[in-house]
């Protein structure tokens, strides 16, 4: 993971954090936007403005990778460099989580 | 059907200002129809409705034109036309989730900035370095055309104005993102 990566993704957007959750599987962009709004309730509605240009830029930076075409819909899925900058996330927001609770995480 | 055009220039950093005036105008009974050049906007009358107006500005969107406007579309967005890099889109206030824009993070809004100051104000720079300040410098001490160099002073000093209302801008969302 270079230095790039690090700055841009640690910590990232929530934006950015369901694309690469939700594209374990591969998915269009709206897709996203769906399932996030399933898994939070509503609470969390992205925007196509945002979920283009994260898409766009997530893709330039090897995060994800295009598979192909669908209903002029772009079906991405997450690369290996996605997966490891997704699990640093997640252990990220663990920690924070944890110390939310008042737990000390060693 | 009655229609009307409407003349007005919004500069660079105005695209809010100007998403305002759209939906201002919709919810006075004048549905926006088309901007021609330089600055023409086309309405027709309808019934007054609280529409929202959003411009995104993504020379890559505008490449892959068919799968961009898709999303946006699947979003709930009605996409209207292209304008000098920017795209037009609209959705009844009646359909939006509270205040929902097309974007939902400074983040974005933030890179969108970004991408006007590339594709539009740094074209503009170059021009001003390369071609007005060198022109602007002539006219005064060499060819001494006085009226020339006014001219051209001028225009330099409308560039230079829009350069630093627009590092205004970039700087009040960047504060913004960070509160």
């Amino acid at each position: 993971m270079t230095e790039h990566i690090r700055k841009v993704y640690a910590p990232m957007t929530e934006t950015a954090f369901y694309i690469l959750l939700c594209l374990q599987k591969p998915g269009h962009g709206y897709g996203v936007v769906q399932q996030v709004e399933k898994l939070t309730g509503g609470a969390v509605r992205l925007a196509p403005g945002t979920m283009y240009g994260s898409l766009s830029k997530m893709e330039k930076d090897g995060l994800i990778a295009f598979v192909r075409e669908e209903e002029k819909r772009k079906i991405y899925q997450i690369t290996d460099l996605g997966r490891e900058v997704l699990e640093m996330e997640c252990r990220r927001i663990r920690r924070l989580y944890r110390n939310s609770l008042g737990e000390v995480v060693s | 059907m009655k229609e009307k055009t409407v003349f007005r220039i919004f500069t660079i950093y105005e695209h809010e200002k100007e998403q305002d005036y759209l939906r201002q105008m919709h919810r006075s009974g004048w549905k926006f129809c088309l901007l021609t050049f330089p600055g023409f906007y086309h309405f027709e009358e309808c019934e007054p409705e609280d529409v929202v107006y959003q411009l995104d500005y993504n020379p890559e969107g505008l490449s892959h034109k068919e799968e961009y406007v898709k999303l946006f579309e699947d979003c709930g967005w009605e996409y209207l036309q292209d304008f000098a890099g920017y795209s037009y889109f609209r959705k009844p206030a009646s359909e939006t989730a509270g205040a929902e824009e097309i974007f939902c993070d400074e983040d974005s809004r933030l890179q969108m900035l970004g991408r006007v100051f590339k594709g539009r104000l740094l074209p503009i720079f170059i021009i001003l370095v390369g071609v007005m300040l060198p022109q602007l410098l002539l006219n005064l001490f060499s060819y001494r055309d006085y009226p020339a160099a006014a001219a051209i002073g001028v225009m330099t000093a409308l560039c230079i104005g829009a350069f630093i209302r627009f590092a205004w801008l970039y700087y009040t969302v960047k504060t913004r993102r960070k509160n």
